[in-house]
């Protein structure tokens, strides 16, 4: 009775749609796919602005205290003070520094990874019609959107934006006196509250709305890895939600929560009580954003799954260890959080308790990457752009990870915290990670978005170009990091190089070295580099919706998911006939195939099938 | 096109959409107040000896609150019970009680707020402390003109119209005290005795209210009560908003009005959960 | 979980409340013999029998009710 109420409805649905106005349809719609869009394009446009402060931030760091070619200007004639003569001032500086890293964990990443990603396709991929809550979902966009404004907002009041950090430690936050911090908090506490209706919803959608056959293990791992991600969002933002609300109190009711006793900023503060505690914003700050590293890299793992088994036209070696590494994973991001603050003066038994448990959460990411490079062994691999960015996915996440191994053990830890080998760890998992995983995303389902295909050889040219520019950034960074080079300094180390201070006759051990200093340089062409690279990519994103290749049927991929069971792209209802599940996900060349080397999960008889049976 | 499940529950997972969804949401504000509770420990347990503030909350008004909310569970509980075997004039008395101990319970959370934020404290230059509500204070303007002002305080200087004027005194209707350890932690049945105390604006140093601000128990409570307060507002907006023009939907779809009603219900427990957390944690102890 | 199961926790809470109450002022009545503490320790007594007392009549009320 079900699926013929479904059907009726979706061809009710095909006249219904023509009669919502533009606004309905577009701006007010509580279509999950067009959520998802919305998501993707503001968060994409995020992105690119984040990675724009980041240039011109990488230009003081080379060259401090030269005006910045090009934008200085424009710079200096809406900022004004702060870039007088087009030079970057240490404040601007700091607040370029606060809100690239803000923009890009909560504005830009985890809105396009769980946002746009996980609207689009998780109703897709598990056979709704939508969403559990459409409604709810568009609201959800409204409050990311609106956080997002508050903080592009930010830039332009007196004082400029937010300057402690995307941490916000406690007190440098609450002691610098402009209005940047508090709107930093406000528009923090829509975008958290946007999150949690946004992963309550996936969660629901999982759970409830699984097609007829769809059983937990055959859901694809970009579904499970969502899944993860979504309790993740669901449970860790909260605390820091509570934190940010305290904050919020200690900057405009005058409260203390997070100001000792005693604390002296330009004098000794007596307008404050005192009597509060620092250490407890780092406690609920990193109870966040420990399991936020999970949050951004679990959706990728998903993506690069779906695109390694349907480029490798061979099952997913491992599965269900995928599956069950993905959830040991989420629950063990919840009890690492002190790693981060090893240097805060914590008790060696506490360092060692949390030490332990950070070595442990490195055994699941092992087996999700093992299972995805063991996967490639004896395929028939489509080297085609999202494989390509998949391929490198897989290096570049490695790098990432197996750096943060001496960043785990407090006795290392003690050296290289606070320094660019920090920065260029956990770039090597979010931007050649992350970012790459969703650069091969939308590349891998833009067909399915627009019935075209992205151009293949810009593609390529973007993926080199950015395979090589990012390593070209990154891999200096371990260098100055070991040598001693701290981040957040807007002069890029000048003050404390051997060159500058030998010339004033002081000679200091383990200052830093011309080469050390040199690299600067080199990292800001590498950077420049990359938004060259970039370039290609948008124009393609763009033209290609218009004049890219046609696709030949809906499943262009010749993939086996349900998304790919939908007309292209996919009416609001999304499926023409509720689908039947009755296989796992990944039944590429099956035993014995007839003619095609792939079976849909939606192919009731199969070849595979009858010979699982068998055995 | 119609979400599958938002009505009857689905048969392998036992539950409607609403419900899993409402959930959900009750385990993440679980880790919100849980965070707030956390803090409220760090900061105990870390205040500087003394400063910490014990039995300054009326423990009656608490214990009123708490009945309330108990009975206010109570109504919503038998609310969906009355929905259950269809008698909407039942659910009509019941939820209309609800409203009503939701706004009590408000009423009484206010004027709580009001009595801190009439609470004064004052550091006198000497050290030591004088504490109670405000009985008035006298200003002067520039031609040495006084003019008093009754159960108030407007800050060192206010201005009215072209006139600026000065603090001259503030009179409390307390006790002094030596150290804030008397205040804030007095000895068990020992009762101060309360007069009107006036002190000359020059030996102030310090003078603030009760507020959020004047010390770290009053900014955690005030938080927590605070965000408490805006659920319980929050959920008595929709409970009322499904009494009022939302109960239409019983004429037509019974059963999905009788899911909003537990839907809602559900959230009010968790409120009235975190009050029954909150209570000892202020108030007791 | 339904809201029957909810309610049973609300009301499992609450009567942990009450006698928690009345034990801890019990103790610190045996300590100090303030009367005030013997009040307030029997009456969360009493409360707290009350809770129990409704608890049963409720479950025996919504008996059809599921715990789902």
């Amino acid at each position: 009775m079900q699926a013929t109420h479904a059907a009726s409805h979706a061809d009710v649905h095909h006249d219904h749609d023509h009669d919502l106005g533009f606004w309905r349809k577009y701006v007010f719609s509580i279509d999950h796919k067009v959520i998802g869009i919305q998501y993707g394009l503001t968060a994409l446009a995020f992105l690119l602005f984040g990675f724009f402060l980041m240039l011109m931030m990488r230009w003081q760091i080379a060259k401090p205290g030269q005006p910045i070619p090009i934008v200085g200007p424009l710079l200096e004639a809406v900022l004004g003070q702060v870039a007088a003569k087009g030079i970057m001032s240490p404040d601007l500086y700091n607040s370029f520094g606060a809100m690239h890293g803000t923009i890009m964990v909560f504005l830009a990443i985890v809105p396009l990874a769980s946002g746009a990603f996980g609207n689009y396709l998780v109703p897709l991929q598990v056979g709704a019609n939508d969403m559990a809550f459409p409604r709810l979902n568009m609201v959800s966009y409204q409050f990311y959107f609106f956080g997002g404004i508050i903080m592009f907002a930010s830039f332009f009041i007196p004082g400029g934006a937010a300057q402690a950090g995307w941490t916000s430690y406690a007190p440098l936050s609450l002691a610098i006196p402009t209005d940047g911090q508090t709107f930093w908090l406000l528009g923090m506490v829509f975008l958290i509250t946007s999150s949690l209706l946004g992963s309550a919803n996936i969660i629901v959608t999982i759970v409830q709305l699984r097609a007829p056959g769809l059983t937990w293990m055959r859901l694809p791992f970009f579904v499970w890895a969502q899944f993860v991600a979504s309790f993740l969002l669901l449970l860790a933002f909260p605390p820091l939600e509570a934190a940010g609300i305290m904050q919020l109190m200690d900057k405009v009711a005058g409260t203390s929560m997070f100001l000792p006793s005693g604390l002296a900023v330009g004098g000794p503060l007596d307008n404050v009580s005192g009597g509060g505690s620092p250490l407890l914003w780092q406690h609920l700050f990193w109870f966040l954003a420990h399991p936020e590293v999970y949050v951004l890299i679990l959706p990728a793992m998903g993506i690069i799954s779906e695109i390694i088994a349907n480029n490798t036209r061979k099952p997913l070696w491992g599965y269900r260890s995928l599956v069950y590494a993905s959830l040991g994973l989420g629950f063990m991001s919840f009890i690492v959080w002190a790693h981060h603050m090893y240097l805060t003066g914590m008790g060696t038994v506490i360092a060692t308790f949390f030490q332990t448990t950070t070595m442990i959460i490195s055994i699941p990411s092992v087996i999700i990457l093992t299972c995805l490079l063991i996967s490639l062994w004896g395929g028939s691999i489509r080297f085609n752009t999202p494989m390509l960015f998949s391929l490198a996915f897989l290096p570049m996440f490695g790098i990432g990870g197996l750096t943060g191994l001496p960043l785990g053990f407090s006795a290392s830890d003690i050296h290289l915290h606070d320094t660019y080998y920090v920065i260029a760890h956990f770039h090597y998992v979010v931007a050649p990670g992350t970012i790459f995983a969703l650069f091969a995303g939308i590349y891998f389902w833009y067909p399915k978005l627009t019935g075209r295909m992205m151009n293949e050889f810009w593609g390529k040219v973007h993926f080199w170009l950015s395979f090589v520019f990012m390593n070209l950034i990154f891999q200096p960074m371990f260098a100055q990091g070991m040598a001693g080079m701290l981040r957040r300094m807007s002069d890029g180390g000048a003050n404390y190089a051997t060159s500058v201070l030998a010339k004033s006759g002081v000679e200091v051990t383990g200052s830093l070295s011309d080469m050390i200093i040199r690299l600067n340089n080199y990292i800001l062409w590498a950077a420049v580099g990359l938004a060259l690279a970039q370039i290609p990519f948008i124009i393609n994103l763009f033209w290609s919706i218009k004049n890219g290749q046609k696709v030949k049927n809906d499943n262009p991929w010749d993939a086996t998911t349900l998304e790919w069971q939908t007309p292209t792209p996919p009416p609001h209802g999304n499926f023409l006939k509720e689908p039947s599940v009755y296989r796992g996900p990944y039944e590429y060349s099956p035993l014995g195939g007839k003619g095609s080397d792939f079976l849909p999960q939606t192919e009731p008889e199969g070849v595979a099938q009858t010979s699982s049976t068998k055995h | 096109m119609e979400i599958p499940y938002a009505v009857k529950p689905r048969p392998d997972t036992g539950v409607y959409n609403a419900k899993l969804g409402m959930w959900l949401f009750l385990a993440s504000e679980v880790m919100l107040f849980g965070g707030l509770f956390s803090a409220y420990i760090l900061l105990r347990v870390g205040a500087p000896e003394g400063t910490w503030t014990q039995g300054l909350l009326d423990i009656r008004l608490g214990t009123i609150n708490t009945v309330i909310l108990a009975f206010s569970a109570v109504t919503t509980l038998l609310a969906w019970a009355a929905c259950k075997v269809r008698d909407f004039g039942k659910f009509k008395m019941w939820h209309g009680l609800t409203i009503l101990l939701a706004l009590v319970f408000l009423g009484i959370k206010s004027y709580e707020y009001r009595d801190k934020f009439s609470h004064f404290q004052i550091r006198k230059a000497d050290g030591t402390y004088v504490d109670g509500h405000i009985a008035g204070s006298k200003y002067v303007d520039a031609a040495g003109q006084e003019r008093e002002i009754h159960h108030g305080f407007r800050g060192k200087t206010f201005t009215e119209g072209e006139k600026e004027f000065t603090l001259a005194s503030v009179t409390l209707n307390g006790y002094e005290a030596e150290t804030l350890k008397e205040i804030n932690q007095p000895e068990r049945g020992h009762k101060h005795e309360h007069k009107d105390i006036t002190v000359p604006a020059a030996e102030i140093k310090k003078i603030g209210n009760y507020g959020p601000a004047h010390n770290t128990f009053t900014a955690i409570y005030f938080t927590m009560t605070g965000l408490h307060a805006l659920h319980i507002l929050g959920g008595v907006l929709v409970i009322a908003y499904f009494w009022g023009p939302g109960s239409k939907m019983w004429h037509t779809e019974p059963d999905r009005f009788t899911n909003r009603i537990e839907v809602s219900g559900l959230f009010w427990h968790f409120v009235d959960l975190v009050w029954i957390f909150l209570f000892p944690i202020l108030y007791l102890t | 979980m339904s809201l029957k199961a909810f309610h049973l926790i609300f009301v499992t809470a609450l009567s942990s409340l009450t006698f928690g109450c009345a034990i801890w002022k019990f103790v610190s009545y045996s300590r100090e013999h303030v009367n005030a503490d013997l009040v307030w320790a029997i009456a969360s007594l009493l409360a707290g029998v009350a809770v129990l007392i409704y608890g049963k009549y409720f479950l025996k009320k919504l008996k059809n009710v599921s715990f789902l």
